[in-house]
């Protein structure tokens, strides 16, 4: 396995600081925490709704990525990509502990812009490959919305239908169909 | 879960990297995560998908909160802080002495409500149908009490483990074979003791899974709710 596949210096960057992390080096710790502490807490913050809430939970992602950083593995997932996963996971952990309900609505997901190009999208590299983003383009509408929703907003069957004031079975009902159809996509771009 | 009686297709994998699913339906796509190891790739690949889109996600200005987490990893106690923790510790004992006198006078008085946590209890249904097994955590005292089982056979040993957001299996501790068990979980499992979490038993060799995850087969699951 390569190391550091065709990255770009900002990826290498933080993946060098993240293996370091592992070995308990704490400036290589504060680096990963200034590298991606504004991300991970856009992302605990759209999930959490609450600002003082997301940011306990971010101090607890940190603990966390603190104790598993030996765990990451450069070669299967991206930096950033493990990073947010961790928690945008314990996020969600934190709202359906809370039993938390928000009634937005579902247009909100679309606020985050499809074609929206972040600073960071050099961390992803190449890894970021187009197919999730053109496989979702050529979904109904209603199933990627509802899609982009669960992944940004974190949530349930049961909050989608109810969002969206339609019953549970017919939200569930477009969803795997939606999902079906992602995956026979995706299979087909692989 | 396949549902064939909807004719809709299974995409459990992606709805559980997703968090879709609650309840029955999300307790038994991690019982399949655990048994299945070509669903567990499933979910892996979904997730990976999936992370291609928080390139999209915006990022969110937060007051540098790095002296927080470098104080709760390593700092030492400042000999002042030692101090107030040594009186904390002294009143709270003085509380609770106090509490015992009142809780242990003769007369009958209703009994002082004392804050503290409702415990989270699960049932933790064996896949033999045998009636299930009752499991309790106290987020006070960091312990779960789960009932006597006769789960593991001679010579294996039940062992108890915590599924929590992220889908892995998390060890907790091994159970006694036909007597009731207190487990202490380790502080880094405690955050992952909360309502929704499932609780798993799996058969392993005695002393315990040589590896992270369960080796033997699952046989008994359950959520974690709230009183």
């Amino acid at each position: 396995m390569t190391a550091y596949p065709s990255v770009d210096a900002a990826r290498l960057r933080l993946t060098e600081a993240l293996v370091a992390t592992g070995r308990e080096d704490r400036a290589a710790f504060r680096d990963v925490y200034t590298l991606t502490s504004a991300k991970l807490f856009g992302v605990v913050l759209r999930i959490c709704g609450e600002r003082q809430a997301a940011e306990d939970v971010l101090h607890e992602v940190y603990l966390t990525i603190w104790k598993r950083a030996g765990g990451y593995e450069p070669g299967r997932a991206s930096p950033i990509s493990w990073l947010a996963t961790i928690a945008r996971n314990r996020a969600i952990d934190w709202r359906r502990a809370q039993g938390v309900r928000r009634t937005g609505r579902l247009e909100e997901a679309s606020e985050i812009a499809d074609d929206t190009v972040s600073a960071d999208e050099a961390m992803l590299g190449d890894e970021a490959d187009r197919a999730l983003h053109l496989c979702l383009d050529a979904l109904e509408e209603r199933q990627r919305l509802a899609i982009r929703t669960a992944f940004f907003d974190g949530i349930t069957y049961a909050e989608l239908a109810e969002r969206q004031s339609v019953p549970l079975g017919t939200m569930k009902s477009w969803v795997r169909r939606g999902l079906a159809r992602l995956k026979d996509c995706l299979d087909a771009d692989a | 879960m396949p549902t064939p009686e909807t004719g809709e297709p299974d995409v459990a994998a992606a709805e559980l990297a997703l968090g879709l699913l609650e309840g029955e339906e999300r307790a038994v796509a991690l019982r399949r995560m655990l048994a299945e190891p070509s669903f567990a790739r499933d979910v892996e690949i979904w997730r990976a998908h999936f992370s291609t889109l928080f390139t999209q996600w915006p990022e969110a200005e937060i007051p540098d909160g790095f002296s927080r987490i470098e104080t709760a990893l390593w700092a030492p106690a400042a000999p002042v802080t030692r101090i107030w923790q040594a009186l904390a510790m002294v009143s709270t004992a003085l509380a609770a002495c106090l509490l015992l006198a009142l809780a242990f006078r003769p007369e009958t008085r209703p009994p002082l409500p004392v804050a503290r946590p409702a415990p989270l209890v699960a049932a933790l249904a064996p896949t033999d149908k045998s009636p299930p097994l009752a499991a309790v955590y106290d987020s006070a005292s960091g312990e779960v009490r789960v009932a006597s089982t006769t789960l593991a056979p001679q010579g294996r040993v039940a062992q108890l483990w915590a599924i929590a957001g992220d889908g892995v299996p998390h060890a907790l501790g091994l159970l006694k074979t036909g007597a009731a068990t207190t487990v202490q979980i380790a502080p880094e499992n405690r955050a992952r003791m909360a309502a929704g979490t499932t609780l798993a038993v799996s058969v392993e060799p005695l002393g315990g899974s040589p590896k992270p995850v369960p080796t033997g087969p699952v046989v008994a699951t359950g959520a974690l709710s709230r009183v």
